[in-house]
């Protein structure tokens, strides 16, 4: 290209043009934030793993105190958490780990958070079984070819916990030989319950509540011995500066309910009372 | 670049009009790719994320990125280039489908393509299932990985090496059979170098295509590091844990995929410049 004034030319444009762009986005960003939550609509963010129960909890709550509308907000706990930081207006945290629920409370993002439902990881392999697995102790045989959610998501953490337990039972390098035979990490919980589901992979971890609808005909449940699994709690929560924060509470109490830990239990769940 | 504009006395108020259009679309469209990019390198050297270009995790991504998109083009040059001469060149019954069907993974969203591949070649695909009983896995292998890249990435080759093929005037073939040259030593000799301009830009679009592979890959091969964890792979896997670690990483392809693209140029200049 030449050096002559048209290239300067451009690059004059180049620097006005963005900077229109920049400030533009800069006032659609602040547009956003002016938006006042209406009164009428109360928001729930809750760990994905939640979805079809807090789906049913939805309806009832609605009838309950009509002209409501709930808006539940689902994706993994730790996005959540990032959302409540940028400021998306939210009035309840359903986590599904005590990690992110300690974080935000710590930031004083929340009040009192409260353990509402528990949760059991548990190992699942496809229907015909071709890895032969039984028990835990099997993932560590030669053949079986594990997915693991990659780190970050909660159930990848639950279940070093368990594999580091197993250790003391299996032998030293039970861990090890488990981890030897994971062929990939995938992005969360449901996509590695769907590599069994498809037969592609012969075990992976879940959380029970996961094996519902149509991956349940799909898979074979492997409890995980008692002495060596753990609970994962789902902690709830009011967030700081919810414009509805009785209505919030109102859905806690529901959650917390009679009403609402049977809903939890039909879906997969360990109710708290 | 030389401007190729014939000179006129006077220019009209209207074509300076279109001119200044023309240069504010172009500085839009240099700016909307710059500040992303910017932004990248800005948030890195603020950052100091540096580091994470240097971890264990990137290194083995951008190694195995490396390796599968040089196989992968191996295999579309030894494969691509005779396929696109054949379109180029013959008529035959069912070309038709056959462009058709080439024509199809570049408007396929990655992803589609992903779940196609696992139901063809995953361990209960249609053909791995039977691929199984001899002891052949695809799934969570490199192998998968370069299939995915191939996929995508075949069809932008064998277009623009088609096209080079067809522009060639073949009365210089002719004149080369006449003097005595064999059918083998023509294409090598004389259509390959007056297609190689075409053939290298196929190259290239080719590779960016394979490079980038997202959707396809992580469907259908996985994601592991060291085998089936590419670039894109990582950046998206990083992203959950450290964003910094994923912006660094983000660069390191940029800077990586800037340098093939320059040698690649490169290289094509100075073998046009060798032919002519």
């Amino acid at each position: 290209m030449g050096k002559g004034p048209p290239s300067f030319r451009v690059r004059v444009l180049t620097l006005l043009l963005t900077g229109l762009m920049v400030g533009g986005l800069t006032r659609c960003a602040g547009g956003q934030g002016v938006q006042q939550a209406e009164n009428s609509t109360l928001t729930v963010l809750a760990a994905s793993s939640l979805t079809d129960a807090f789906g049913e909890l939805e309806g009832a709550f609605e009838a309950q105190n009509p002209g409501i509308n709930v808006q539940t907000s689902l994706a993994g706990s730790s996005e959540l958490l990032a959302q409540i930081r940028q400021g998306a207006p939210a009035d309840v945290f359903a986590s599904a780990d005590e990690a992110n629920m300690d974080n935000a409370a710590e930031e004083g993002l929340v009040m009192e958070p409260e353990t509402f439902v528990r949760n059991r990881p548990v190992v699942i392999v496809p229907p015909d079984n071709p890895a032969r697995i039984e028990e835990l102790r099997d993932l560590a045989g030669a053949d079986a070819q594990i997915v693991l959610a990659q780190d970050g998501v909660p159930i990848a953490q639950y279940t070093k916990d368990v594999l580091a337990n197993a250790n003391s039972e299996y032998g030293g390098d039970f861990e090890q030989r488990v981890l030897d035979n994971v062929v990939s990490r995938e992005a969360n919980v449901r996509a590695s319950a769907n590599r069994v589901a498809l037969g592609e992979a012969d075990a992976t971890f879940v959380y029970h509540s996961d094996v519902t609808g149509y991956i349940r005909d799909q898979v074979q449940i492997i409890e995980i011995p008692e002495n060596l699994n753990l609970l994962a709690a789902y902690p709830i929560a009011i967030v700081e500066g919810s414009q509805n924060s009785e209505l919030a509470q109102d859905w806690i109490d529901l959650v917390l309910s009679d009403e609402g830990q049977a809903v939890l239990e039909k879906h997969g769940f360990i109710p708290v009372s | 670049m030389k401007l190729k504009r014939e000179k006129r006395g006077q220019t009209g108020g209207g074509e300076k009009l279109a001119s200044g259009f023309a240069l504010a679309a172009l500085a839009l469209l240099a700016g909307f790719i710059s500040l992303p990019i910017l932004s990248l390198v800005i948030r890195t050297v603020s950052e100091q994320s540096w580091r994470a270009m240097a971890s264990p995790v990137a290194l083995d991504a951008l190694l195995l990125s490396a390796r599968t998109t040089a196989v992968t083009m191996g295999i579309i040059f030894v494969v691509g280039t005779p396929a696109a001469f054949v379109l180029a060149r013959a008529e035959f019954l069912g070309k038709r489908l056959i462009n058709t069907l080439v024509d199809i993974p570049a408007v396929l969203p990655p992803s589609a393509a992903g779940i196609a591949l696992l139901l063809a070649f995953g361990r209960m695909g249609l053909l791995g299932e039977h691929l199984r009983v001899l002891g052949i896995q695809l799934s969570f292998t490199t192998a998968a990985v370069v299939m995915a890249e191939l996929f995508v990435a075949m069809h932008f080759y064998v277009r623009q090496a088609e096209v080079g093929f067809a522009r060639i005037n073949r009365d210089v073939e002719e004149a080369a059979m006449v003097d005595g040259a064999s059918r083998a030593k023509v294409f090598s000799k004389i259509t390959i170098p007056l297609a190689f301009p075409a053939l290298v830009a196929g190259a290239v679009t080719a590779w960016a295509r394979a490079l980038g592979e997202f959707g396809g890959t992580i469907i259908f091969a996985g994601s592991f590091r060291g085998v089936t964890q590419t670039m894109p792979l990582a950046i998206y896997g990083t992203l959950e844990t450290d964003f910094d670690a994923a912006v660094a990483l983000s660069v390191l392809v940029l800077g990586f995929s800037f340098a093939i693209i320059v040698a690649a140029r490169f290289f094509a200049r100075k073998a046009q410049e060798r032919a002519g």
